[in-house]
């Protein structure tokens, strides 16, 4: 132990280091540096009718602060994280679970069905889901109808244009979750499963005491990605309802595009790009502290 | 024996390609060709992408030293995004279609030249052939930034078909917003959970700042003076047209509340509304696709008939060569002659920029069998220049929230614009004078 933990620190550590520079090199190209120089333009005045910046302190800050359509297009953002992501995760798993049982030679032709979505671009599926959630022919609308429920104006309604992005986001990231749950099944001990079985066990319960314990840290990892995805939201809601109606879709990353490239405030949009990672950041730190105390990892 | 002759006669020949290719490069003097970057949108449905590179193909044909590389950059918005990447970044287009109301914006961030210089050259009478209505999103501070190019206007579409069903005459359309009122009560229809199977009327959103606009000049208001830098875009003939629309979308529930402008001409088409406020660029994207009659008309009236100009317009950038520049202005004047206005009004639906598109033969004869494509020429009588600013996006950005909060019924009218007047204020800074 004592031995393994000082060659570490000597000569392996150099070696690790070595080993990491390719890539450390282009996180620093790519994303530390930018990073870095967003927080500093986030302190300059700087847009269309002061093309020269100018050094400004905190403003960006309290203008965005003071911008209701900021508020609302952060409860957007929160929203969309607290519904999609529990929804995806139930779905992800159930898909996992029923997609690792005996199916025969349809197991793999669900499997590929299921993780489809996730192949296929973004801005791509948006265009789908346009139609798919037209009002007048679309085929969401066709079967609520079906089923007697009342047609719903989906994009263009105020209350359910967030809800229709949250639909096709969900139906884009479960595909990739129930991957990751199918890998995290593979862990759990047959013997377990089995035993369990001789036990008198049924499918739920050995489900609920055998095999969810062990996807404990499958399932920390898949909500930060789910977390870090539902950030990053921009293709669904750039083509499907520009953020509309009234921003009542809008959410963090078009939000930022608006203010970079629609209103050219350089200024604002650094701002919210230094407040976005901070905020990020946090909270994927503490996403993770509070979920690893009730996982363990080896068994 | 044979094959060093081959060999020998091989290398005359290469001798010969190299000797040309060095004299054609450095010794012979030729024509230089001007290579013109050219970024343009096309703001409504329908291929006229391959219109306009067409139309360059021909340009470059007939013009051996200079060559246009047209780039379709999207609609409006992509293509203004592009530009001031573009820009931004020390490589701007020699040539770009930018939405008309965006000319202070590309003013402020110095994108573009004046054009007075060769305009004048062209003769007094070429600028006074343009319809002074679409001139007048041209001018700042008395210089001409701008040449009229996919000029529209909107128009009010009705189905001649669903006319007939409810008993109204297929040939009158809503001259007054009464009149639109009482025709869009009678042509909506629900199906028996209530549900709405065609709107009476659709204004159409994405753009619902523009139609807004020219309910508020028929009110006779004005939300924008941009010689006297004045905003109003909370005064009560703006109101009141608010007001109007959100009885229209709210109270009688017989128009949608939200829409996008994309999606608007497809649901004419299919029968979901019976009339549809859009611009004239979709009448040739209407003829070709919807299968009943229908007609074409100028905005119902309030206290007057009114609407604002709109479309895209040709700018030449700064930062290019001279050489550049002025081949610019040669493909511009080329795409606007009579002849080429009158093939893209044909094409498209859109205004033709010149009167003397008009007295082109085949624009004539065109017109004769297509009478709806005069309609929005008619309409110019009543129409005024677009509203514009700096910073236009965000302007345009905040209006559009009021009227979709209002229509969706979440903000009364007069607090929807008020707020939008004191965030636009904000906004404009101090280019507004008060």
């Amino acid at each position: 132990m004592a031995h393994s933990r000082a060659s570490w620190r000597g000569q392996g550590g150099a070696q690790a280091f070595l080993y990491l520079l390719p890539s450390l090199l282009f996180l620093a190209i790519f994303t530390y540096w930018p990073m870095l120089r967003a927080i500093a333009m986030s302190l300059l005045e700087w847009n269309l009718s002061r093309p020269e910046p100018v050094f400004a302190g905190l403003r960006n800050y309290a203008t965005l602060l003071a911008d209701p359509v900021f508020h609302l297009v952060l409860r957007n953002t929160a929203m969309l994280a607290a519904v999609a992501i529990p929804i995806s995760i139930a779905l992800g798993l159930v898909l996992a679970i029923l997609l690792n049982e005996p199916l025969g030679f349809l197991r793999g032709v669900y499997r590929a069905a299921v993780f489809y979505p996730t192949m296929i671009p973004m801005a791509a599926a948006a265009m789908l889901w346009v139609w798919l959630f037209n009002p007048s022919i679309g085929l969401v609308n066709y079967y609520l109808g079906k089923l007697g429920l009342p047609r719903v104006e989906w994009l263009y309604d105020m209350t359910w244009a967030l809800p229709a992005v949250m639909i096709s986001w969900i139906w884009k990231n479960v595909g990739y979750l129930t991957i990751l749950y199918l890998a995290g099944l593979q862990a759990v001990p047959t013997e377990l499963l089995e035993a369990a079985s001789v036990e008198g066990a049924g499918f739920w319960q050995r489900v609920r005491y055998v095999t969810l314990p062990f996807l404990g840290p499958t399932t920390v990892f898949v909500v930060v990605v789910s977390l870090i995805n539902s950030f990053q939201v921009f293709d669904a809601v750039h083509i499907m309802t520009q953020g509309g109606p009234a921003d009542r879709s809008n959410v963090l990353v078009y939000f930022l595009y608006q203010q970079a490239f629609r209103f050219w405030d350089i200024g604002v949009a650094s701002a919210l790009t230094a407040f976005f990672v901070a905020g990020l950041l946090v909270f994927v730190v503490f996403v993770v502290g509070q979920m690893e105390r009730g996982v363990f990892y080896e068994v | 024996m044979r094959r060093t002759r081959l060999r020998s006669w091989r290398l005359g020949v290469a001798g010969l390609l190299i000797g040309l290719l060095v004299t054609t490069a450095v010794g012979a003097p030729g024509p230089r060709l001007v290579r013109l970057t050219f970024y343009y949108p096309v703001g409504v449905a329908g291929p006229l992408a391959r219109v306009i590179d067409e139309m360059v193909a021909e340009f470059n044909r007939q013009t051996p030293d200079v060559e246009v590389v047209a780039v379709y950059s999207g609609d409006y918005d992509p293509t203004m995004q592009k530009v001031q990447t573009a820009v931004m970044a020390g490589n701007p287009p020699d040539i770009a279609i930018v939405e008309i109301s965006e000319m202070p914006t590309l003013l402020a961030m110095n994108a573009i030249i004046p054009l007075d210089f060769y305009a004048r050259a062209e003769g007094r009478e070429w600028l006074r052939d343009f319809f002074p209505a679409f001139l007048q999103n041209s001018y700042s501070d008395g210089r001409f930034y701008a040449v009229p190019f996919q000029r529209s206007t909107p128009v009010l579409y009705w189905n001649k078909d669903a006319f007939k069903e409810v008993g109204l005459d297929p040939e009158t359309p809503p001259a007054t917003w009464e009149d639109l009122e009482d025709y869009a009560k009678r042509l909506v229809k629900r199906d028996a959970a209530g549900g709405v199977q065609r709107w009476g009327v659709t204004i159409s959103g994405g753009w619902n700042d523009w139609l807004f606009e020219a309910f508020v000049r028929q009110n006779g208001g004005v939300l924008l003076d941009y010689g006297r830098r004045q905003l109003r875009l909370d005064s009560p003939e703006a109101v009141e047209a608010l007001r109007f629309w959100v009885r229209l979308t709210n109270e009688l529930k017989v128009a949608p509340p939200h829409s996008t402008w994309a999606s608007t001409p497809p649901d004419f088409v299919a029968g979901r509304t019976a009339m549809l406020y859009h611009s004239t660029g979709i009448l040739t994207f209407l003829k070709n696709s919807a299968r009943f009659p229908f007609g074409v008309a100028f905005l119902p009236r309030k206290k007057q008939y009114a609407v604002e100009v709109g479309g895209g317009n040709f700018y030449v950038f700064e930062k290019i060569p001279k050489a550049h520049q002025d081949a610019a202005w040669r493909f511009i004047r080329w795409m606007v002659t009579p002849e080429r206005a009158a093939r893209w009004s044909m094409a498209s639906g859109y205004i033709a920029v010149r009167r003397s598109a008009y007295e082109v033969p085949a624009m004539k004869e065109f017109v004769t069998k297509n009478p709806e494509y005069l309609v929005a020429r008619e309409q110019l009588r009543y129409a005024y220049g677009k509203i514009m600013a700096p910073n236009f996006q965000r302007l345009r950005e905040i209006l559009k929230r009021a009227l979709d909060d209002a229509t969706g019924g979440r903000v009364r009218p007069e607090v929807a614009l008020r707020r939008a007047q004191e965030e636009a204020e904000q906004a404009l800074g101090a280019w507004l004078k008060r």
